[in-house]
Order: structure tokens, then sequence, then C-alpha cells
């Protein structure tokens, strides 16, 4: 049983991390527990106390007792935990030690100074329970996210803890491998194992979880059961900041289409990568300004080929043409913007307003402030970028694209690991780019988003267009049973 | 590179050697060809070695690269030799100079490139351990090898961020250029090493128990072949001396 | 009350600081290399003994924050000299990154880690491994000239020690020690500008 008794914590000298306060909560063996709330509620804290990580690897205040079967986890050194505890986090690529997949599923065992015997025997029946044959002997680096987040719960379940704690460990993955974990939790809970996930996707754990903790501002704020979960008012889930419980399309969309219908046409826009087979290849396309659309496929279809080719980031990628202009690779980049998925990369000064001032041909301060008012920025000018949240950084990568006078958007998974209210505000500011007539390709797989804010979709397969549809009633059931298919199948 | 880096699917046919034959190969390249030992007298050993590194990168796969590192190679082992009598002054010193480097710089580069792209961490580790190297140099080692290629995925990721806005020698702020660049690129390594670190403590790193290597490596044929050449290049070095 | 149970645990290296020392190594390496790449250029090679040190001062005066502890130093310099060492870069320098390593670790132990002042001066001494770099040109000259004029011929001899003339030795020893302590003096206000504010210190 794990035990928290009148827990509070605060992280040392980092003030933008919310800590806990004041939890109290009892987890019986062989329960799964879901902890949901916005970012920053704490949730994932909580799963730092249960794994050991606080007080062990984040210093900080500590106060009251976290208990694992009557032993505090606080006197327990890491390297004993392990044995009972299992972790899987939130980003799939920075959690291998390892460069091969076999090594990495014995890393643990091989840690703890098991037999040699013992390892092969444990990795063995993890492989054969988990399905993991296709996976062995490759390099990490050429996994896709979600065989990654397989690998990396096989890693935690050789070692055959009997608690695991999982931290947002569906946010960078696609529809389908978001079945394959939730098979994968799934079977954890028949074999009888405590199961504790932080997490914002609720749809494919909800009738799973045995109670849903709901957090908000570090405290506990209620508990529901599964039913309860569904059929709340969305308006109330919405209020509370949840995402979806269920998957399903949930409101009409706007159609509403603004610009000066400027056309992007796309011909003969073919890559390849070197030595490897064609990445891409779109014989011709045509698109509008004023759109939002929807990039979709499955891993490797094309999309981030696609993206980088528009952004002029790839060389000899075929014709681009934009309101009856050419664009060379030059000028892409003069005229395109990619918000990357960590946008940790694309900020490179000393403060926010700089962050805009630098994107400006002409310095202009005043109009840099109006930018950063819009987008929600102007409390933090002074702040350092690299400081901000995940969300704030996405933001300020967008204005300084604004500031720059860029007309073509492209946005990589802009949503991945987002709450319900982060995600409506990236979807507001879709949007708002489209009023103002830019074009926006939105490469993701959350349906939430391109549901709120998307025109169009694109749906590439094997670097082709498989389907182009504008999101009329028609084009949503398309949308919808293209996910659901996914969901269905089995990798 | 990246793909292949620190991995076995990077070796799948040829000559199957223990990392620390290649280690050797690199201590013995680093020796005789990159330092010069052994003189002038041993001029001919030094195209010998070099040849090593050329049987492994073709009989592995990799032919397009074995052949563009002999032409390489010959190119200016052979500039040294024919070119240089029938040039003079400052041209011929420069040119005797880069084609010296590289024929000294070369065989070494492409011994560890390809040490690094088939050998895995695992491979590795287990060879420090039998080389009874402690743990305190071997795991933070490993994390160098595994987390290098991460390194370079973030500075590339960057590079392009970059010239989506502009900056770049050819273009805007280049007096800051290299702090716009390495800033970012620090901030967010260091930020996933603290990631790669918690994966790895909450999986028992560290603890004070002697750790399990399953990775099987031992000495095959080619290994006492290579060692045997090794040893062979001693003795007549020596035998000279 | 403070929990912070790993910094506290006296004297040994746990799993932590054996990743963090790997994870800065690299940070290091790859920042270096920028400059580094200069050598192969054989006129460019005096050079590395001041860019190196200069850009190597700023990760390292991070990786300085975050080293409490006996040794993280000096296994770091040791690194970097084998991994020179393996990419080619000759034998003398994984001797002397252990050396410069461990003179820096001794410099931070007399303050305890925390001062800010012997950081910079531990800067000073660690970025002298980059003199392993420049040992072959040195040491053992006398011969590896003697191999050079059988070789190539007396002008070309001439000409290359004229580059490297003996009085370069101290020299750029100097060099990279003065440019380690400037490095050190840029890495801190990089520090204080960037990487504080940016909460990773």
């Amino acid at each position: 049983m794990i035990e928290f008794c009148d827990v509070s914590f605060s992280y040392a000298g980092d003030e933008n991390v919310d800590g806990v306060k004041n939890i109290n909560l009892k987890i019986k063996d062989g329960e799964c527990v879901l902890l949901c709330g916005e970012s920053g509620c704490g949730k994932t804290t909580v799963t730092r106390l249960v794994n050991g990580l606080i007080p062990h690897f984040y210093g900080g205040n500590l106060i009251g007792s976290v208990k694992y079967d009557g032993r505090q986890v606080s006197d327990i050194p890491l390297y004993d935990t392990a044995m009972t505890t299992g972790s899987v986090f939130q980003n799939p690529g920075t959690q291998f030690f390892n460069t091969d997949t076999d090594s990495e599923l014995a890393f643990g065992c091989e840690n703890l100074g098991f037999g040699k015997e013992e390892i092969k025997r444990r990795v063995e029946s993890t492989v054969k329970e988990m399905k993991l044959e296709p996976l062995l002997g490759k390099s990490i680096f050429n996994l896709s996210g979600g065989e990654k987040q397989k690998i990396a719960c096989g890693s935690v379940n050789a070692l055959l803890p009997k608690v695991m704690v999982l931290d947002e460990p569906s946010s960078n993955l696609d529809v389908a491998s978001i079945s394959d974990l939730r098979n994968i939790i799934m079977n954890w809970k028949k074999q009888g194992k405590t199961i504790i996930v932080a997490e914002h996707r609720l749809y494919y754990l909800v009738d799973v979880a045995d109670r849903i903790v709901y957090m908000k501002d570090g405290i506990i704020k209620g508990e529901f059961t599964s039913e309860e979960l569904i059929n709340m008012p969305n308006e109330k889930r919405r209020k509370m900041g949840l995402r979806r419980p269920t998957f399903r399309l949930e409101k009409k969309m706007d159609y509403e289409i603004s610009g000066q219908g400027k056309k992007l046409v796309l011909k003969d826009f073919c890559f390849s990568y070197r030595k490897k087979q064609e990445a891409l290849n779109i014989p011709s396309a045509e698109f509008s300004t004023g759109h939002v659309i929807a990039v979709i496929g499955r891993n490797g279809a094309g999309k981030s080929t696609f993206a980088r080719c528009v952004c002029g980031l790839e060389k000899r990628s075929g014709i681009l043409d934009f309101g009856g202009k050419k664009l060379g690779t030059g000028d892409r980049l003069k005229t395109c913007y990619m918000v990357m998925q960590d946008t940790g990369h694309q900020l490179f000064t000393e403060s926010v307003l700089d962050e805009v001032l630098l994107s400006m041909e002409k310095e202009d301060e005043k109009e840099a402030l109006l930018i950063l008012e819009r987008l929600d920025l102007k409390e933090y000018i002074d702040r350092h970028p690299q400081s901000l949240s995940g969300g704030q950084k996405q933001r300020l990568a967008i204005a300084s694209a604004l500031a720059a006078k860029k007309e073509i958007f492209v946005f990589d998974e802009p949503t991945s690991g987002l709450d319900f209210k982060h995600m409506e505000e990236v979807a507001a500011i879709l949007r708002e780019l489209k009023e103002k007539g830019k074009t926006i390709f939105v490469i993701t797989h959350d349906i939430e988003l391109i549901e709120s804010c998307c025109t169009d979709v694109l749906q590439l397969e094997a670097g082709r267009i498989a389907d182009q549809y504008p999101l009329d009633e028609m084009g949503e059931q398309k949308l919808f049973d293209f996910f659901s298919n996914r969901k269905q199948e089995k990798k | 590179m990246q793909r292949e880096f620190m991995s076995r699917e990077g070796q799948i046919k040829g000559l199957i050697l223990d990392p620390r034959t290649k280690l050797l190969l690199i201590l013995m390249i680093s020796v005789f060809v990159l330092g010069g030992a052994g003189g002038l007298k041993l001029f001919i050993l030094r195209p010998i070695l070099s040849f090593i590194p050329f049987v492994m990168l073709v009989t592995s796969g990799r032919v397009g690269q074995g052949m563009l590192y002999a032409l390489a190679y010959s190119t200016c082992y052979f500039a040294q030799i024919v070119l240089l009598p029938e040039m003079t002054g400052m041209g011929s010193a420069f040119i005797l100079i880069m084609s010296g480097a590289f024929c000294r710089f070369l065989p070494g580069f492409v011994t560890a490139y390809f040490f690094v792209s088939t050998t895995t961490v695992s491979e590795f580790m287990a060879a420090m351990e039998r080389m009874h190297i402690p743990d305190k140099i071997t795991i933070p080692l490993s994390v160098v090898f595994r987390f290098t290629p991460t390194v370079m995925e973030e500075a590339n990721a960057i590079g392009d961020a970059m010239k989506m806005r502009g900056i770049g020698i050819f273009g805007r702020k280049r007096k800051k250029l290299f702090e716009y660049r390495i800033i970012p690129m620090i901030t967010c390594s260091a930020k996933i090493g603290d990631n790669l670190s918690q994966a790895a403590l909450t999986r028992g790193l560290g603890a004070p128990v002697k750790r399990t290597n399953i990775c099987n490596i031992g000495f095959g044929f080619w290994d006492a072949v290579i060692i045997c050449i090794c040893i062979l290049v001693v003795v007549w070095s020596i035998a000279y001396m | 009350m403070d929990m912070n149970v790993t910094q506290a645990e006296a004297g040994r290296l746990g799993g932590k600081d054996l990743i963090t020392i790997g994870v800065y190594t690299v940070i290091y390496i790859v920042i270096i290399s920028v400059f580094g790449a200069l050598g192969f250029i054989p006129i460019f090679i005096p050079l590395t003994a001041v860019f190196c040190p200069l850009v190597g001062g700023i990760p390292f005066m991070l990786y300085l924050t975050k080293t409490k502890k006996f040794g993280m130093i000096t296994i770091m310099g040791t690194l970097i000299g084998v991994i020179m060492f393996v990419m080619g870069m000759g034998y003398w320098i994984a001797i002397v990154g252990f050396i410069s390593g461990l003179i820096a670790d001794l410099v931070m132990k007399a303050g305890n880690y925390s001062s800010a002042k012997l950081s910079v001066l531990a800067c000073g001494f660690f970025s002298m491994w980059d003199f392993g770099n420049l040992m072959p040109f040195f040491v053992g000259r006398e011969a590896y000239l003697a191999t050079l004029e059988e070789n190539y011929g007396a002008e070309y001899v001439a000409n290359l020690s004229s580059y490297m003339p003996m009085w370069m030795m101290p020299v750029l020893l100097a060099a990279t020690f003065i440019f380690g302590i400037l490095g050190g003096l840029l890495g801190r206000a990089m520090c204080k500008k960037h990487f504080e504010r940016a909460g990773i210190v």
C-alpha cells in the first residue's frame, strides 16, 4: 500500500514549478489510479514522490510522509526503490541509456546485479508477454516514438516491480501507439500491479482506472469514478481543464474561412533522404491562404519531410508557388516558419522582448509590445525565454514569427502534452492566424485540436497525398473514421 | 551517421571484432600512424596499418565509405611522394602539410568511426569491465557515447531554427551567432540529461552491487588475426630501434 | 528542512553524478570541436590554444555549479583526454587531461566547491588539457623533425619550425591557462545572463 500523509513539497530554487500541498492519499495494492488536472497542478510531483525522485533527485522542502508498505520512500535509496517501483516517463526519446533495444530491456536488471541466467529469463518473458519480438536487435535511433515507449515499458517490466508509475506516457504518441500503451497498462493491472498514471489524455484510461483523482494548484480537489467522469457535463469538465474522457467527436466545427484567397501551389514536390527511398512525392497540390490545414498520417508517412520542404529546410524539393510567385529555398525560409515540437530550439535571446525584436527587420519596440500583448506574454517581457513554460515558449515562437511577417506557418505537434486549457489556447491562436489570412499547416494526432480550429485535412501516406478534404460534415466523419481505424490498428 | 551510432544494426556481416580488439587497433594507429613512432625506418608500416580500417569498412558493407577512404588516403600519400619533389615554395609547403596531416589523422579517425558505429553501449561496457576499468569511468563514458548523437540532433534543430529566422554567417546578427547557437544547445541538452538521469536512476543505476552485463563478448578468429598483426608491428618496431 | 539527500551523501559519487559527468563532457566536446576543427589546418593549430579554452569556459562554468564532490572534474578531464586520444589526437592528451582535471578538482576542493573566484581559477587550470593536443610538436621534437627532414627536405622542416618554434611551448601553455581564465569569466557571465535565469543552474 502507498500512503501519503499530509505531504507538502516545494521545489528548491525554482518557483516556476509547482509543488503540492497537504496531500492525503491511500492507494491499495493492485489499484489503478489516474491523476488528472491542468499542467502545473502537481500530478507529476505526486508521481515523483512515489518513485523516490523526490527527494533523491529533486531537492526541496518536503513535509509529511510518503510510505510504501510502511517504509518511508525518502529513507530508501533510489536503487532499492527501483526493485519495487517502476517508472515510465513522458518523453520516449530521452529515457534510454543504451543505444540498442536488447541491452535496454536488460538495463535495470544489470544495474541491480541479477544473475545472467535470471536476467535472460526475465527479458525473454517480458518480450513474450509484451510482444516485443519485432523490436529486438534494433537501434533506438530507428524506432518511432510509440516503439520507444514500448521498449521503455518493457525495460521497467523486466524488473518485475509491484508498482508502476507513469508520468504523461502518451504525450508524444499517436493514436495507434496509445492503444498499445493501453493494452500494456491493462495487462499490468491484470497481473495485480499497483498503477499510478499522471495524464492529460483521459480517453484511453478511463475504463482502466479504478479511481480518478483530480488535482488543482497542488491540492487534491476531488475524486471520481469512470462513470462520473464520462457522464460529467462538457461545460463542467472543460472548466476543470480536462480533456475528453471518451473517443468521440463533440461539436460542429466552424468552417469560417478568411483571407484574400491567395493560392499556394505545390508541383513535383518530391524529396528523398540520402540512400533512402522517396520520403515525399506530391505531383501537385493546391491550398488557399486563410485555411488551417491539419496534416495527418501515421509515423513515417512523410509529415515532417513535408513540413521541412515547405519551410525551405531541404534543398531541391520541387516547386512551391505562392500567390503566383515561385519560392526558392531562400524565399521559403523568409516566408515560412515552423513552430517546432520543442520550441526551446528556436529561442535564442536573453529576454522575451529581445526575442521578438530579433525577428524584426527594423527593431520597433512598440510593435513588439503589441504583438506580445496579443499573445498574452506582456507580463513576461523581462523573463528568460528558456525559463517559460511549454505553452508560453510556443506563443513566444509564434510572436517572433509574426514580428518577422511570415505568411505560412507550420506547426509540428503543437499540443503534445498539453491539457485542455492550453490546447484551447493553441487553437485560439491558430484561429487568429487564420483570420489574419495566413496559411497554416498543423501536423497533429490531436483530434480535439483539429476539431476546434482546422478547416481542411491533408492525409499523407508513404509520402503521397492519400486524401485531401475540407472539414465539412462529411469530412468530419472521414476524419473520425481515420482516427478510429488507427486506434484499432495493431502494430 | 547518427542512425547507426553505437548500434549493432551497423554491422551485420564482415569481420565481427571484440570491442577490445577495436580499441587496440585505435591505440596502434594512434601510436604508429599518428604519433609516427619508429620514425622513417617504419614508413612502410604505416600504409599497412592504414589498410586495416579499409578492410573493415568494406567487409562490413560500407563499400562506398571504404572506397572514399582509400581514395583520400592514397591521394594524400602519393601527393607526398610523387608531387612534392616537383614543387617548391609556399604552395608546396602548404600542400605537403595538408596531405601529411591527412595521412596521419585519417586512419585513426576512420577506425574511431568504425568503432562507434559497430559497437553497442552495452558491448562497450562489457569490454571495459573485462579490462577492469572502474564504473566511475565506464558509466560516464557510456553516457558520452549515448548522448553525443542527441546533442548533435539538438544542434541541428537549432541550426534549422536559425535559418528560418535569417540568422547566420551570411544573415543577420553575426556578432551574436555563437551565443545564439550554443545557449539553447546547452540549455536543451542539460534538460535532456536530467531526464536521462531520472530514467537511469529509477532503474537502479548506481546501486552498490557489482553490475551484471549480459552482453557476450569474446575473441574470435579475426581478433586473433588483428592481434597477431599488432604484435608483429610492435616486435618489428622494437627490433629496428 | 532540506531533504536534498543525494547532494548530502558525502564523498561517494552516485549514479546521478556519473551521468552528469557524461552529459557535460559531451556538451563540452561538441562546443570546443567547433573551433577545434581549426586544428585540421596546421597553420591554425596555435590558435586552438586560444579559442578552445575561451569557449570551453561556458559549458565548464555551468558544469562547476553541478559539482559538489571530489572526483567529478578529474573524471571529466580524463574522459576528454581519452576521447581526444581515441579521435586521433595522440596519447599525450590522455595524461595531460587527467592532470589538469585533477588540479582543477583540487582548486575547487580548496574552496569547498562553492567559491566563485576559485571556480574561475579552476577553469584556467582545467583548460590546460588543450595543451596536450600540442605536445607532439615539442616533446620528442628532434626525432620528429629529423624524420620529416629525411622525408620532405630541409626547406619544409625550416618552414614548419618557423610556425612552431620551441619558444612557443611556454607561450602556448600560458595561453591555455590565461584564456582558460578568460573563458571562466565569460562562462560566469553567461551563467548569470542565461543559465541562472533559464533555471538550469
